[in-house]
C-alpha cells in the first residue's frame, strides 16, 4: 500500500468517486472506516448519496444515427452494495467487510453509463466492454484514459425531486405504479418519497415497488439487442428495500433518489407480464388463494419434469410444466424453490464457456427477488411471478443455445476428480476449495464440492468458503449479488435437491467470465482490516 | 395378458421401423455429405448462425453435424471448412474451433448433458 497523504473525509470520498479514482475513493473508504472511526453503514451510505446524482440515464435504449437502437446498461453500483450488505451476515468477522470494499471499488467505475458507452466518460463499461482505449486512445499508449480519472464532471440526468403528498395510500400507489408503466418518473418518484415519509404505508410500499419491477420483463433475450432489461427493474427494487432495510428508511432519500426513477425508465416491457396474466386467468382463475406451502410438496418425478422443460423445453413447455404443478394443489414457494433446484442442473451439468453464465444467472438473481417477494409480503399476483421467473431462466437457456457450442471451452467432467478428492482429509477441503476457486478450477472445484457434500452435513463453512473466495475478484457486483441469491435461496428451500444450489453457485463462481486478472481490491481489504487466515 | 403382450409387440414393431428409418436417413445423409463441395457444406453450417437458426433444436444438432463431417470427410475437407469460418471472425470462433483437428471428437472430450442426441447407433 502506498502512503496516503491528508486525511480521510468524507468530501474527499464524494470527490474521488465522482472523479473516478477508484482506487484513491477505496482507500478513503477503507480509512474512514479504519481510522476515523466512521461506521461502515455511514460510509456505505455517504457513497451511495455520491453516486447517486449521476447513475440515471435518459433511456436504456439509444438511438444511432442511422435509425437502429443499441441497449444501455443498468447501474450496478446499487447492486453491489445491496449483495455486499447481505453478505456481511453471512461471512465471519473481518471477512464480511470485503464484499463492500468490493463494492466500494466499482462505485466510481459504474458512474454515467450513458457516456461510458459511447466513449466520452471513464469507467468500466467504457474501458472494458466498449473498448474506448482501443477506439480513442489518450497520448500515452501505455495508459488506458478510460480507468479513470475522469476529465468531465458526470451529467446529471435526472435532477432530485420534492416528495408528491396528498390522496388515499391506495390512490397514491395506483398512481405510482401508473407512472412507472407509462414512463413518468417525476410522478412514480416523488409519490414513492411522500409514502416512504409515512413509516406506517412502507410495507405496502415495498410490495407496490417489487411488483412493478418483477413485471416488468421481456418476454425474450434471443436476437434482441439492448430491447430487454434481463431482470434489472425487479433487481433494483430488491437492492432498495434491502438497503432502505439496512441504512433505515429516514436515511435513505439518496438511495431512493439511485433506485426508483430508473424503474419507470425506458423501455418498459410487459409482454410477458400480459401472457402470463391471460393464461393463469384462463387456467387458475382462484390463482390468488392458491397457499404459499401445500401439504404436497413437489415430487422427486415431477422435479425431473420440470428440470426437462426448464432446460431442454420451450416457453410453452414451460407454462405447462408449471400449470400442471399448481392445478394438482402445489404451493407457491413449494414451486418456486422447484424451479430453482431444477435451474441448478443447467449450471452444473451443462454451462462451459465463461461468458455464457451472465444471462442464465440474472434469471437466477430475478428468481430470488420473486422468492423473496413471495416469502415477506402477500399479494394476490404471486402465482404469476413463478412463471415469469421460470420462462426467463428457460429464454436465457433456449438464448445460449442458439449458438454452437464451442469445443474450445470444454470442461473436463467434474467425476474425472472425484477419486482424487475423496482422498483429501475432510478437515483439508475447505482450503482446497478455495484454493480451486481463486485458480478458477471448475472440475476441480466442483468435485471438491461433491465429495464435502456427501462426506458431512455440515454447509455454513463450505458456503463461507466459496463466497468469500469469489469475493477476490473486482470490478464485478454480480459476483455479490449471485452470491446472495444463492445463499438465500439454499436457506429456504425446502426440496430434496437443496444442495445442488451449492453445486451450482461453486461452478458459477469458479467458472464465469473475470473482469480483472487481478486481486488489487482485495488487497487494500487486506491491508485494513487484516483477515485471519487469507 | 393377452392384450398386453399384442402391445409390446407393436411397440417393439414401431422401434423397428423407426430404427430402420432412421438407418436409411443416416445413409443418405452420409451420402450427401460425401458428395457435397466445401461450398455446399459452408452453406449448411451456416444455418446454425443464430440469425438464421430455426431455434435451439435446431443449434443442439451442430454437434452431432460436426461428429458426421469428421468420420465422413477427410482432414482437407475439414481444413478447408475451418478456415472460412475463421475467416468470419468472432461470432464464427466456435464453430471454426469445432472443425479444428484438435477439437475432433473422436479425440476430444464429449458432454453428455450438452450433447443432447448421442452419435446414432441402432444395433
Amino acid at each position: 500500500m502506498g502512503v496516503i497523504q491528508g486525511t480521510a473525509t468524507i468530501d474527499r470520498l464524494r470527490e474521488e468517486i465522482q472523479g473516478v479514482r477508484y482506487r484513491e475513493a477505496t482507500n478513503t473508504f477503507c480509512r474512514l472506516v479504519t481510522e476515523e472511526d466512521r461506521s461502515l453503514k455511514d460510509t456505505i451510505k455517504a457513497a451511495i448519496a455520491s453516486a447517486a446524482p449521476y447513475v440515471q440515464v435518459p433511456s436504456h435504449l439509444m438511438r444511432l444515427p442511422s435509425g437502429e437502437m443499441r441497449g444501455v446498461n443498468y447501474d450496478h453500483t446499487i447492486l453491489g452494495w445491496r449483495g455486499a450488505i447481505s453478505l456481511m451476515g453471512e461471512l465471519g468477522g473481518s471477512r464480511g467487510i470485503l464484499p463492500n470494499i468490493q463494492a466500494m471499488w466499482y462505485v466510481p467505475q459504474g458512474l454515467n453509463v450513458w457516456e461510458q458507452v459511447v466513449c466520452e466518460f471513464p469507467g468500466h463499461y467504457a474501458r472494458d466492454g466498449e473498448q474506448c482505449g482501443r477506439k480513442f486512445p489518450g497520448p500515452d499508449a501505455e495508459v488506458n484514459r478510460f480507468d479513470g480519472p475522469a476529465w468531465n464532471p458526470p451529467k446529471i440526468y435526472f435532477r432530485d425531486h420534492a416528495p408528491i403528498f396528498g390522496g388515499s395510500v391506495d390512490d397514491r400507489l395506483g398512481r405510482m405504479n401508473w407512472a412507472i408503466a407509462e414512463g413518468d418518473k417525476a410522478e412514480a418518484y416523488g409519490l414513492f418519497l411522500g409514502l416512504a415519509g409515512e413509516p406506517e404505508h412502507r410495507k405496502r410500499l415495498k410490495d407496490a415497488i417489487l411488483f412493478a419491477g418483477i413485471t416488468d420483463l421481456q418476454d425474450t433475450i434471443i436476437n434482441r439487442g439492448g430491447y430487454q432489461n434481463i431482470g434489472h427493474k425487479a433487481l433494483r427494487a430488491r437492492a432498495l428495500v434491502d438497503i432502505a432495510d439496512y441504512l433505515g428508511w429516514d436515511d435513505a432519500h439518496e438511495l431512493m433518489y439511485t433506485v426508483v426513477p430508473d424503474l419507470g425508465c425506458s423501455p418498459r416491457l410487459y409482454g410477458l407480464w400480459t401472457e402470463i396474466a391471460n393464461i393463469c386467468r384462463m387456467e387458475i382463475p382462484d390463482h390468488a388463494a392458491i397457499p404459499k406451502r401445500s401439504a404436497k410438496p413437489v415430487t422427486e418425478r415431477e422435479l425431473d419434469g420440470l428440470t426437462e422443460a426448464l432446460l431442454w423445453g420451450g416457453p410453452f413447455d414451460v407454462n405447462a410444466a408449471i400449470m400442471a404443478l399448481f392445478k394438482r394443489g402445489a404451493g407457491v414457494l413449494d414451486v418456486g424453490d422447484a424451479v430453482v433446484v431444477c435451474f441448478q442442473r443447467y449450471l452444473i451439468d451443462v454451462l462451459e464457456h465463461p461468458n455464457a453464465f451472465l444471462h442464465p444467472t440474472h434469471a437466477l438473481d430475478y428468481m430470488n427477488v420473486v422468492q423473496f417477494w413471495v416469502r415477506n409480503f402477500d399479494n394476490p399476483h404471486q402465482v404469476k411471478a413463478i412463471f415469469m421467473g421460470a420462462r426467463f431462466m428457460n429464454d436465457t437457456i433456449r438464448s445460449n443455445a442458439n449458438f454452437p457450442r464451442d469445443p474450445a471451452m470444454a470442461l473436463e467432467p467434474r467425476r474425472n476428480f472425484r477419486a482424487w478428492a475423496d482422498a483429501i482429509p475432510i478437515d483439508r477441503i475447505l482450503p482446497e476449495i478455495k484454493q480451486y476457486v481463486l485458480a478458477q478450477d471448475a472440475p476441480r472445484s466442483c468435485a471438491l464440492v461433491d465429495s464435502y457434500l456427501e462426506r458431512t452435513e455440515e454447509r455454513h463453512d463450505l458456503l463461507d468458503t466459496i463466497t468469500y473466495a469469489a469475493c477476490h475478484w473486482q470490478n464485478d457486483p454480480h459476483v455479490m449479488r449471485n452470491g446472495a441469491s444463492s445463499l438465500e435461496e439454499f436457506r429456504h428451500n425446502r426440496t430434496s435437491r437443496k444442495d445442488d444450489i451449492v453445486r451450482g453457485y461453486v461452478k458459477h463462481q469458479s467458472r464465469y467470465v473475470k473482469r480483472a486478472p487481478t486481486h488489487d481490491c482485495y488487497r487494500v481489504y487486506a491491508d485494513y482490516f487484516h483477515p485471519a487466515n487469507g | 395378458m393377452q392384450d398386453a403382450h399384442s402391445a409390446l409387440d407393436d411397440i417393439w414393431r414401431v422401434r423397428n421401423a423407426a430404427a430402420t428409418t432412421l438407418s436409411l436417413a443416416e445413409d443418405q445423409m452420409r451420402r450427401a455429405i460425401r458428395g457435397a463441395s466445401v461450398a455446399e457444406l459452408t452453406a449448411l453450417i451456416e444455418t446454425f448462425s443464430p440469425a438464421r437458426s430455426g431455434g435451439p433444436d435446431w443449434t443442439r444438432t451442430f454437434e452431432p453435424l460436426v461428429e458426421r463431417l469428421w468420420a465422413w470427410r477427410d482432414t482437407e475437407t475439414l481444413a478447408a471448412l475451418a478456415e472460412v469460418f475463421r475467416a468470419k471472425g468472432m461470432p464464427w470462433m466456435a464453430v471454426a474451433h469445432a472443425l479444428s483437428p484438435e477439437h475432433n471428437p473422436e479425440t476430444a472430450i464429449r458432454h453428455p448433458a450438452w450433447a443432447r442426441m448421442p452419435a446414432f447407433a441402432v444395433a
